[in-house]
Parts: C-alpha cells; sequence; structure tokens
C-alpha cells in the first residue's frame, strides 16, 4: 500500500465517522470480479442485472444500423454510401471480423478527435468569445481546440492529457492550459472603476477555472463550496479556497505557449524564422528596413556596439507601451529593459496626463500603460526618447508598439488598434563616443522605391511574417500568469470580508493536502496539483472519465450526472461495472489495452454486445439503464450539419486551424450579427465553427447547442417548432438540398437513380418501394431537391439507430 | 422532456423503478410525479421540495397548472437597457434641490465610470399625479398619467453596478451567464395557452439586442424549448417563410412526403415519444407560418390605435417601438405566456442614443429615450386595461439598477446607482397607487423595504402563481432557481 493510499484509507475512515457512511464515489476504487468469465466483461456485469429483472435483451441490430451507429458514435460524421456498402459485403462473409474492422478503422480515423473534442469542450464549456457584454474575441484560442483533437487523435493517455491540461506550461504542451480558462470572463473595461468590483470580478473568474476543474475531473460541484460549507458534500469553504490558492496564478488572457521542440508549431515556427533570417541576409548591405508585426514594427540596421540610443520621433504625438533593442543574437535579450541597468529620458513636458511617462517604455510591460507624449503646438522639438546602457551593447534592430497587449488579444473588431507613432530617425553613440544615424524611415522609404534589389526579400519577409502570425507560436488565449500571492478564505464568497489564509491544496476529504505553501510558485502548485489528481488513488478521475466515455456511447451515463458524483447527483445503475471500467481504464488486466487510453476503452464498449443490440422498442418497456436495447437518440447539432455537407459531397474535411466565422466585424460593444452561416467557407465541419457564447447561428443552436455559459455536462434534447422551421427553411438547408440533388443526378442520372441515390447519401440505405414512390412523384412534379430537402428533416436523418 | 438527469435524485429513484422513458410514449403526469415528489428527499436536500411541471413530451407547451390560484395567467415585461434614473422619473426628491451644485459628504470617492462630480436635482420638474397624487416628473407625462393603477418598487437595489451583470441579474437571477431567463422559467412551468404562437415572445428594440443579447430570454441549462422565442412587428424569427425561391406546391409536397417517412420510420419504433414530439413539432411549425406573420399584422390595427400608440408620428424609432408594443397587445391577447419588450439595445446601435445608459448629457439623452418609451407604452398599458387584459395579465416596468442623486466628473451625467432605483408593476394580483419601500432622502441607497431583485422576482412568480422555492431544476449538483437560495414575496403589493 502506497504511503498516499494509506492517507486516504485513514482520511476516508475519519470522513465515515464524520458524516456517517462515506459516499459511494469518493471510496477507494476497489477492482470487483466479472460475473462471468466468458465474453465481453461489459456484458457479463449487465447480463446479471437484466438475468434478475428478467428483461429479455434485444437481438442484434442490422449491419446497416450498426455502420451508421459506430459511425456516428466514434467520428460524428454518418457514413458514406460507400462506406455502408463495403461493410454490407465483409459483413455478409464474416459478421465479427467486419465489425472489428469497422471499429478500428473509425477510431483510427482522423475525424475521431475532432468527434471527441466537441464532448470534451463541451464539459468545460469552452468558447472563442468572453461573454458578457462585448463579448470579445479570444484571438488564437483554437490552438487548445486543436491540441485536444490531436490528443483524442493520437489517444494520448488521459492521465497525460489532464496533467498538460493543468500544467502544460511545465510539460511542452502549453497550449494546453487553455482549458484552465475555458470559462466565460467580463474584461476589465466593463467591471468598472470601483476597486470593491474589480475585487469581486477576480474572485468570479477565479470561480469559473474551479468550476472547470472540479466539474471537469472531479465531478464535484466545488462551486458550492464558495459561500459556504457545500449543503450536500464534504467539501468545505476552506477546500474551496485551498483550491482557487492552487490556480491563483493563472489570469484569464493570452501568452505565447511554451512548446516542446517536437510541438509542430513551434518547428514551423522555427522554420518560418529562419526563412526570414535568410531573406534578411539579402538585405544587409542595402541600407536599413523596417518589418511590421502586426502588433509591433521593428527597424532594422547595422549591427554595432553602442554607448546610447535615441529615437527622435518625427510626429508630434506618440504612443509606446514598449520600446526594445535587440543585437544579431537574439538569446543576449533585450538591452532596453529598465532591469538591466538601462537609463530612459525624453521630454517630460510632453508627456500626457503626467502619469504616462517615459519610464513606461522600457520596464517590460506591454498594454495600456504605455508612454503618451505630446509636443505643443508649433513646437520643433518632438517627443524622444534617449536610452543609455550601463555597458556598451550590440544592437542591430529596434522593435516598438503602442499596445501590443490589445492587439494579441483583440481580433474582429471595427477598429482595430493602431500603432501611435509613425516616421522616426533612430540615432546610436558608438562606444567612440561619436552619435551617428543609424535609420531614418524617411529614407528607408526612399531607398526601398530606388534600390531594386530589395523588393524581392522585403516582400518575401512580410509573407513570411503572415505565416508566422497564423502557424508559429502567437500569443494565444490560453490564460496567462501572475504572481499567486497569498490566498485568503473569502467569508460569504465576498473578497471584502477575507479570513484566514489557506495553502495550496486539494479537497481535504480527497487527501488533497499537497505540501505546498503561499511561497510555492504558481507553475509548481499546478504541477503538483496535477499529480494529486492524476494518481490511481484518487477514487473520482477514472470514474468520472468512464462514465463520459460511457455516456457518449449509449447515450446516459452509468452515473446520469456525469459532472456530479457528489451526493445530490445520481447513483450508479451498475456501480460494479462502474469500479471495474474505472480499474481497466487506469490499470488494464486484458490483453493489449494500455493504461488511460480512451480508445482502448471504447473498443470494450463497443465490442459488447450491448452496443450491438437492436434499438427496437419492446412491450415489455424495460428500463433503458439496464440496456436491454441500444437505446436510439437524436443526433447533436454538428451531426445534422456535418451529415448535411457530407451527403452533399462539399464537406471540407481539412483538419484544424482558424475557425470558420459566420458573423459581422463589430464594434467593440456590440453584439455579433451572423452575416454568412452558409456560404462555401462555412462548408467545414461544425466543430470548427467559431465557438460564440450566447451567439444564435440562427439554424443549429435551436438544436440544443450549448451558450457556452454554465459547465454541461450533457446537452439536453429537445424539440422545437423553430427546430422544423430552421432545418426546412434555413439558407443552408435550401441550398444544401439542391446541393445533393445535383449530386445524386450526375452521379445517377434523373429519376429513380436519383432518388435512389440521395436516400443513400442521406440514410445509407435504399428507399422502399412505397417510399420511392412517394419520392419520384415529388420529384417529378417539383424537383428532386424537395426530395432531399424531406430527407434531411427525417426523424431516420436525425436519431442514432 | 425525457431527460432524467435533471429530475431530483428522488425523482430519478422513482421513475427507474417506473421503467421511465422513451419506449412507452410516457409523460410525467402520467405517474402523478408531482404529489410523490413531495416525499422527503433521501439527499437530505432542506427546505421546501421542488414541484416539478408535467410536461407532455408530445406538447411541451401545453398549458400547466401553477403550483397556486393567481389571477395572473400571462406577463408582459417591459425592459429599459441602460438604467434609467429613478431621481428623475419616479422618485421624488426635493432634499437634491437644497444640495443642487454642492458636494455631499455621502459621496463616494469612485463610482463605476470614476470620480464623481456635485449633486444634482431632477433635470425634469415633479407634479402630483391622479388621485394618489404620487409625485412623477415631467419626462414621462403620459405614464405619469396612469399613476393610479401602478404598484411602485422604490427600495430595489441590485448586485452589480456593470450592464450586462446587471441585466443578466434580472432577468436571470444571476450575474453570470449561462442561467435561464424569467420567462424560460415561467413557459416550463407553466407552458402556454396558445399552441400555435410560442410561449415566450422577446420583443427586441429596433435598435437591436439589449447588451446581454440572448442571455435575457434564453433557456440557460433548461431545454431549448423554453427560450423566448426573438422577433419584432417588423422582423419575424429566424426562416419562418418559406424560402423565396419555392412555391407554396414545393413546401406542401415537402411536408406530405416528410408525413410519410416519418410515419414509416415511427412504425418501426411504435410509441417512441421522442419521434412522436418531432413530428408534432412540425405541424406546430407549419401552423407558426400563419399565425405569426397574422399576429405581426399591426398596420391592420385601427387609426385611432395607431394615433393613441403613436405609430405615425414622433421620432422613427418612437415609431418602431409603437408598433412593437402593439404587436405586444396582440400577443398578450393571443394568450401568449410571457412577453418581454425591450426598449434600448446594446451601445452600436441607432442614432447615438441606444438605450437609457447616460453617463454625459443625461438631460439629452433621457429626453431621446423618453420620447421613445413614453407615449407607446402608456398607450400599450390603457388599451390592455381597456381590453379587460390585465384582470389576467401582469405588467412589470424594469430596468437594471438606477442612477447616482449627484453628477459624474464631467458635470453632465449621472453613473450607476445599483444602491436604490424603481421598477412597477401594474395589473393582475397587484395594488394599483401603491408605492413600496423608499430610498434615502437622496435617492443615493435605499433605508425602508429594502427589496431585492430576488424579492422582485420572487413577487412576479407569487403574482404568477408560482412558488420561487419550488420552482426548481436539478442543474450540475444543484436545484437551480430563478431566485438562487435568496428571495421573500412582497405580500405587501398583494391586491
Amino acid at each position: 500500500m502506497s504511503r498516499s493510499f494509506q492517507i486516504i484509507a485513514v482520511l476516508l475512515c475519519v470522513a465515515a465517522w464524520a458524516v456517517g457512511e462515506t459516499h459511494w464515489s469518493f471510496q477507494p476504487i476497489k477492482r470487483p470480479d466479472v460475473p462471468s468469465v466468458k465474453g465481453n466483461p461489459i456484458d457479463a456485469f449487465l447480463n446479471v442485472r437484466l438475468a434478475r429483472t428478467g428483461v429479455p435483451a434485444n437481438g442484434p441490430a442490422s449491419a446497416q444500423d450498426l455502420v451508421r451507429r459506430v459511425s456516428i458514435v466514434l467520428t460524428g460524421l454518418p457514413p458514406t454510401p460507400e462506406e455502408v456498402r463495403v461493410f454490407e459485403t465483409r459483413y455478409a462473409k464474416d459478421p465479427e471480423q467486419a465489425y472489428i474492422r469497422l471499429v478500428e478503422e473509425q477510431l483510427g480515423s482522423k475525424h475521431f478527435g475532432e468527434r471527441w473534442a466537441q464532448h470534451w469542450l463541451d464539459v468545460i464549456r469552452w468558447a472563442e468569445t468572453n461573454g458578457s457584454e462585448a463579448n470579445l474575441y479570444r484571438k488564437m484560442a483554437w490552438v487548445y481546440r486543436d491540441y485536444v483533437v490531436r490528443a483524442f487523435n493520437e489517444d494520448l493517455s488521459y492521465d497525460q492529457f489532464v496533467r498538460e491540461q493543468l500544467a502544460g506550461d511545465t510539460l511542452g504542451r502549453g497550449e494546453a492550459t487553455g482549458f484552465l480558462v475555458s470559462g466565460p470572463h467580463v474584461p476589465p473595461a466593463t467591471v468598472g472603476q470601483i476597486p470593491e468590483a474589480i475585487r469581486q470580478a477576480r474572485a468570479d473568474r477565479m470561480d469559473e477555472v474551479i468550476q472547470t476543474v472540479g466539474s471537469s475531473l472531479l465531478g464535484l460541484t466545488m462551486n458550492c463550496a464558495r459561500c459556504h460549507d457545500h449543503k450536500f458534500d464534504p467539501v468545505s469553504i476552506d477546500d474551496y479556497y485551498s483550491m482557487a490558492a492552487v490556480f491563483q496564478g493563472i489570469e484569464f488572457g493570452s501568452r505565447s505557449p511554451e512548446f516542446g521542440p517536437d510541438h509542430p508549431r513551434r518547428q514551423r515556427g522555427e522554420a518560418l524564422l529562419k526563412a526570414i533570417e535568410n531573406e534578411r541576409k539579402k538585405l544587409h548591405g542595402t541600407g536599413p528596413w523596417q518589418e511590421d508585426w502586426g502588433g509591433y514594427r521593428e527597424v532594422h540596421f547595422g549591427a554595432a556596439k553602442f554607448k546610447a540610443i535615441r529615437i527622435n520621433f518625427k510626429t508630434p504625438y506618440v504612443g509606446v507601451d514598449e520600446l526594445e533593442l535587440f543585437g544579431p543574437d537574439l538569446k543576449q535579450g533585450n538591452v532596453a529593459l529598465a532591469s538591466r541597468g538601462t537609463k530612459v529620458s525624453g521630454p517630460d513636458h510632453m508627456a500626457q496626463r503626467g502619469r504616462t511617462t517615459v519610464s513606461r517604455i522600457n520596464d517590460g510591460e506591454y498594454g495600456t500603460m504605455a508612454w503618451r507624449a505630446r509636443a505643443p503646438n508649433g513646437s520643433q522639438e518632438k517627443p524622444w526618447a534617449l536610452l543609455e546602457f550601463a555597458e556598451p551593447q550590440t544592437v542591430s534592430f529596434v522593435r516598438l508598439s503602442t499596445n501590443r497587449e490589445y492587439y494579441y488579444e483583440v481580433d474582429y473588431l471595427e477598429r482595430m488598434p493602431g500603432l501611435s507613432f509613425s516616421h522616426m530617425k533612430i540615432e546610436g553613440e558608438g562606444v567612440d563616443g561619436k552619435w551617428r544615424t543609424l535609420a531614418d524611415t524617411h529614407f528607408i522609404e526612399k531607398i526601398n522605391k530606388e534600390r531594386a534589389v530589395r523588393a524581392a526579400p522585403l516582400k518575401a519577409i512580410q509573407t513570411h511574417i503572415s505565416e508566422y502570425e497564423e502557424q508559429a507560436p502567437r500569443p494565444s488565449f490560453v490564460g496567462r500568469f501572475v504572481d499567486p500571492g497569498v490566498t485568503r478564505v473569502m467569508h460569504r464568497g465576498s473578497p471584502e470580508t477575507l479570513r484566514a489564509e489557506v495553502m495550496p491544496a486539494a479537497p481535504e476529504l480527497l487527501a488533497g493536502d499537497l505540501k505546498l505553501n503561499s511561497k510555492t510558485p504558481d507553475a509548481a502548485r499546478r504541477a503538483r496539483f496535477a499529480e494529486w489528481v492524476t494518481a490511481r488513488e484518487n477514487p473520482l478521475l477514472a470514474r468520472v472519465m468512464v462514465n463520459r466515455i460511457w455516456q457518449h456511447v449509449f447515450g446516459q451515463g452509468i452515473v446520469l450526472t456525469a459532472s456530479d458524483f457528489g451526493k445530490a447527483g445520481a447513483k450508479p445503475s451498475h456501480p460494479e461495472l462502474l469500479d471495474w471500467l474505472a480499474s481497466e481504464f487506469m490499470m488494464p488486466i486484458r490483453s493489449n489495452a494500455t493504461s488511460w487510453s480512451v480508445k482502448d476503452t471504447l473498443r470494450l464498449l463497443l465490442y459488447s454486445d450491448a452496443f450491438k443490440r437492436s434499438s427496437r422498442p419492446a412491450k415489455h418497456g424495460g428500463d433503458e439503464a439496464l440496456l436491454w436495447r441500444f437505446p436510439p437518440r437524436r443526433v447533436e447539432a454538428e451531426v445534422i450539419r456535418d451529415g448535411i455537407l457530407r451527403a452533399s459531397g462539399k464537406l471540407d474535411t481539412t483538419l484544424g486551424g482558424r475557425s470558420y466565422r459566420i458573423h459581422n466585424v463589430k464594434k467593440t460593444y456590440a453584439q455579433w450579427k451572423v452575416v454568412d452561416n452558409h456560404g462555401p467557407h462555412t462548408w467545414r465541419r461544425m466543430l470548427y465553427q467559431e465557438r460564440m457564447r450566447r451567439v444564435d447561428d440562427q439554424i443549429f443552436t435551436a438544436f440544443d447547442f450549448p451558450d457556452c455559459g454554465q459547465v454541461r455536462a450533457k446537452r439536453p434534447v429537445s424539440t422545437t417548432p423553430l427546430q422544423a422551421l430552421n432545418l426546412m427553411n434555413s439558407p443552408f438547408v435550401v441550398q444544401q438540398a439542391a446541393l445533393i440533388a445535383e449530386r445524386a443526378e450526375s452521379e445517377a442520372g434523373q429519376g429513380a437513380g436519383a432518388v435512389k441515390r440521395c436516400f443513400e447519401l442521406l440514410l445509407g440505405r435504399a428507399p422502399q418501394a412505397a417510399e420511392l414512390k412517394a419520392s419520384l412523384a415529388v420529384s417529378h412534379k417539383r424537383g428532386l431537391k424537395f426530395v432531399a430537402r424531406a430527407l434531411i428533416n427525417s426523424n431516420e436523418f436525425a436519431f442514432i439507430p | 422532456m425525457s431527460n432524467a438527469e435533471h429530475i431530483s435524485p428522488l425523482g430519478r429513484g422513482l421513475l427507474n423503478r417506473r421503467s421511465f422513458m422513451k419506449t412507452s410514449g410516457f409523460a410525467l403526469g402520467g405517474l402523478g410525479l408531482a404529489g410523490l415528489l413531495a416525499e422527503e428527499d433521501p439527499t437530505g436536500f432542506s427546505g421546501k421540495q421542488p414541484i416539478r411541471p408535467e410536461i407532455d413530451p408530445h406538447n411541451p407547451y401545453a398549458p400547466r397548472p401553477g403550483h397556486f390560484a393567481m389571477p395572473a395567467k400571462q406577463v408582459l415585461v417591459i425592459y429599459c437597457p441602460g438604467a434609467v434614473s429613478h431621481v428623475d422619473t419616479f422618485d421624488y426628491k426635493p432634499a437634491l434641490e437644497k444640495q443642487h451644485g454642492q458636494k455631499a459628504d455621502y459621496i463616494p470617492k469612485v463610482t463605476f465610470e470614476g470620480p464623481p462630480g456635485n449633486v444634482a436635482k431632477a433635470f425634469w420638474d415633479f407634479k402630483p399625479r391622479g388621485q394618489t397624487g404620487k409625485m412623477v416628473s415631467d419626462l414621462l407625462p403620459n405614464l405619469a398619467a396612469l399613476t393610479d393603477e401602478f404598484c411602485f418598487f422604490h427600495a430595489l437595489h441590485s448586485e452589480t453596478a456593470a450592464h450586462p451583470q446587471g441585466e443578466n441579474f434580472f432577468n436571470t437571477g444571476f450575474t453570470m451567464e449561462g442561467f435561464p431567463s424569467f420567462g424560460a422559467w415561467v413557459t416550463y412551468a407553466l407552458g402556454t395557452e396558445n399552441a400555435e404562437l410560442p410561449g415566450f415572445v422577446a420583443i427586441n428594440d429596433p435598435r437591436g439586442l439589449a447588451r446581454s443579447g440572448n442571455n435575457n430570454f434564453g433557456s440557460g441549462f433548461l431545454p431549448a424549448s423554453f427560450q423566448g422565442t426573438n422577433f419584432t412587428a417588423i422582423n419575424p424569427p429566424d426562416n419562418l417563410k418559406r424560402p423565396e425561391k419555392f412555391a407554396a406546391a414545393d413546401d406542401a409536397a415537402t411536408v406530405d412526403l416528410l408525413k410519410s417517412l416519418n410515419n414509416r420510420h415511427l412504425e418501426k419504433f411504435p410509441g417512441d415519444a421522442d419521434l412522436a414530439a418531432r413530428i408534432a413539432s412540425y405541424e406546430l411549425a407549419g401552423k407558426m407560418q400563419t399565425s405569426v406573420p397574422e399576429v405581426m399584422e399591426v398596420t391592420n390595427e385601427p387609426q385611432f390605435i395607431q394615433k393613441e400608440y403613436g405609430t405615425e408620428s414622433g421620432s422613427d424609432l418612437r415609431k418602431e417601438y409603437a408598433k412593437n408594443c402593439i404587436l405586444a397587445r396582440r400577443l398578450i391577447e393571443k394568450g401568449v405566456r410571457v412577453v418581454q419588450l425591450f426598449n434600448g439595445s446594446d451601445p452600436s446601435g441607432g442614432n447615438g442614443i441606444t438605450n437609457w445608459d447616460s453617463h454625459a448629457n443625461i438631460k439629452d439623452s433621457h429626453a431621446m429615450q423618453a420620447e421613445i418609451m413614453d407615449q407607446p407604452t402608456a398607450a400599450l398599458i390603457r388599451d390592455l386595461k381597456r381590453r379587460g387584459l390585465l384582470d389576467h395579465t401582469l405588467i412589470v416596468w424594469a430596468t437594471e439598477f438606477g442612477r447616482m442623486p449627484f453628477l459624474q466628473g464631467n458635470g453632465t451625467g449621472r453613473d450607476h446607482n445599483p444602491g436604490a432605483f424603481t421598477c412597477f408593476m401594474a395589473g393582475a394580483g397587484v395594488k394599483g397607487g401603491m408605492s413600496y419601500g423608499a430610498s434615502d432622502e437622496f435617492g443615493f441607497k435605499t433605508v425602508d423595504n429594502r427589496t431585492s431583485v430576488y424579492d422582485f422576482n420572487a413577487t412576479i412568480l407569487h403574482l404568477m402563481g408560482l412558488d420561487h422555492e419550488r420552482l426548481s431544476f436539478y442543474h450540475n449538483g444543484l436545484e437551480r432557481r430563478l431566485t438562487n437560495v435568496h428571495g421573500h414575496v412582497v405580500k405587501e403589493v398583494l391586491a
């Protein structure tokens, strides 16, 4: 018995004494014996209950239903007619082998990760806007979405997936911390200036982090303990703030993610920088040049050692948040920093409103705290800045910006922030004490025109820069780090009534003492918490995840309340089965299975008889949870949209990258408006539709697409007339119905052949005689596209069989 | 609906025993569950037990009884985003006249937008109105004439000084996003009286959605069936109309074919409630294609109505808002359960004045907004009364918080005041000519019969026959309520 296991056992006894009996989910996972050695263990567990209740199980589903079921469950895409045909042929020869091949092919599909990423993103209400009034876009937040897709596709072990999301910055997977800032937040501008409101807003943001971690990983509604001890579960207010202390170093915002050397994005970035460096070489000797990096500008000149650098701006007004000086060896870093002994001076009388002094430009902070200077009307002297080094430094370029933070975080707004400076002259004082001009931007413009040799490399540099912006490690909305400081309990949840200091820890009930204190640095806190949460002694992590997997396969979890394993949650319908699955998930004893493998767990589920059963109802009306049949269910919004696009043959199956956009470019304090939700640029999987909090996409939101406001363990399935109207009349469906008809006719000619093809494309089967007759009549009288439109709206298309 | 995880732990236990779900075409009502759920709950929920609405999955909008009988069957919420200044409208503060232009010791160092300026008296004169002699300012002369009908709440206070959070708080009971709106709660509980119109209609301002957008009328974690349907007198709901290129016969052919496909499919799943509900939803959608354009035909109203509401005079925005007011009346007339009428948008729409927010030049901005709101709203209330609809319709006029009795540093506008503000109710079940609660002599903080937004919402639910402590929905570990864990019904205002 490991040490921590002993601790947890002792604690559980104490807890049991304190609260009576320990709630089932907080008890250690003990591997139950499988009731029967024969067959799939899942069936063994299920059959015990079926036998006890006397409910007869259904026979196997048809090949046609099976291929559709497997395909939608694993990849979220209905099968193509060709896939159906191939499977049916194989199935007729050897059902078992055909089925194995089907499941393995679908597990190996690149679309598998897209489907399962969608489930995970729902759980943590991930979105690409921050919600609230301005509902601003979270720039490059999608790198986290791509990370999740990749993790599921590569079958990254779940414990590692969890560790990376909690502390990816320490593991070369910096973008994975997008997990922590997946919830909504109110940006400072709409919090207002009242100090209490600012503190409250920070506490609200921390609460979002705790909600995310607590519900997704532990299935605990930790946030219930924000104001007082949890009403139902043994989670105290101290537990809540101890856990807050673990994440106190996280703030909602952007940073450049830490990528390991093997990360594709880092490799791409390095290649691009090399390419840019090669182009720069071609410019050497042709005079100075400028580079426009969007958020900042660089002015390059010949490298030399300098005692000081002076920038003379040529316009009366400048705004600069940071001015950096680099040499050819980037490792030496920014030598302009005050922290490196560089002294800065400028025309104090020009500083705006007193507080925006020139010292802002070398304090190492980007953002609104900038130097703003304005020359008096008619003044010959314009704003300037002098940077004097403690020791002579090699400098070859200047980098300066106005509000780099805003640029990294803000996108898709009508008025994008520009740079508040234009022309300038840069001078340097050599080690000989002599001043000379290094670059003058007017002169640069002049030689750009005159010296033809410069054109090609300058253009190539700008092209690479735009590629770099999209493909390299860039500031992305995956959270930024702040000083965690000391955390105190907030009495009644109010930041105005602080109580005792708490140490970073997980809930006491779960042996959550992490041996940390208020001095432990942020990353170490999260890394330690990640170790704790993924330890095999933790009774919740595996139970919660296998239950989620089960839910997405069978439609409802063994525990119905997939993000609440506490006392207010539901009890498991099959407790032994849940614990056996959790044990197998962590430490499989069946052959060929690996620890914490989501795909291996799915194999277990999909190879069971229970999954392969027919979904037809029966008169006995047995409890669905017994799984005497496969419970049919309506598919999600994504499956409907993706399925329609697949049927028309228009689905662009490119994996990952920037999301497609259906809305306008808006003013800061405006609502997003849908401008084009159906054009060719949207013909990708819906996972890549920019996930906007609170924006009705005017088609699929009505299909219970989450608003991403609150954590959502499972989407509700509701039926409304608005769904019907959207699926009958939206421009998307109207256009796609026509495209499907066009495709059917081009592949199968006119008449019955085309009608048959429409059925195959949308339902994966041929029409029955009566269906064919009715559809042909519609096709003749009104056109084939109305057949396609009816099929898109049919119940058969909308349900997993 | 058949989302079993949203039923309380006790309910789930019962359902498991009764072989719940899809195969039996089962409705919660069939088991008389509401009664059973009043039993003791093994998980130790304290307080009152939830009362679950008995929702027929075939028809989630069917009218359902409330928890107890009350006169209000429908509710019209007139929501004024941006925060209406109570000290310039309904909350008369003569003390401000004495202090006008001076500093005062109660003024904090910083309010929402920054450092404040000096005290300012109301920008409009107050006069006694109606039989009660209630003091109301000249800013809203038409509404002022109706004060005998109104029940004012003068001691309201909010938990936030920011608009979007304030809108969320008022309309969903939480400052954060993603919680069900008031209208969603009410339609979830009560269904609706008119099967051919949506149960909950959000008539947004001609300038666009308010700052919290869809969250003000969303369904949060309740089923999407109960979200507000967004349309105005001019803009129909999305995708309501038959696509332009299609003929009526195209639609008929599609619908007939769909019906036959679905019926054949249903033969394989006899009695499946989800499939049947989806078939029914297409029928309802078809009916809505006729009934919604009909109800939107506000221009068919007689001339005297057009004149009274003001659809043909005043600013363009006033004309459009007036049409929305007529639409609101027509919806109430048709039995729509909840109508939420907005008078203001987020700050990007319209002609510069987009809502009641008035950080600068309050005199102009409130006047422009009042010109839009006053006459049509007053006409709407009068019209409802004339038609006898107030006998069973509750009217709620609301805003997210008030404005400061002193000016901002700029000397022309008033900053947000969550410490005190005024809203009113009228109609079914509520006393007319009443003023409940009081703010201090400056209108800065509440002093007497303080009323939280939770209390206000609890009172509205009570007037609709719903116990705010028993109207709940299990979500992620908690029985969630419109009033969170707070709220007391203000009994004093009940007629």
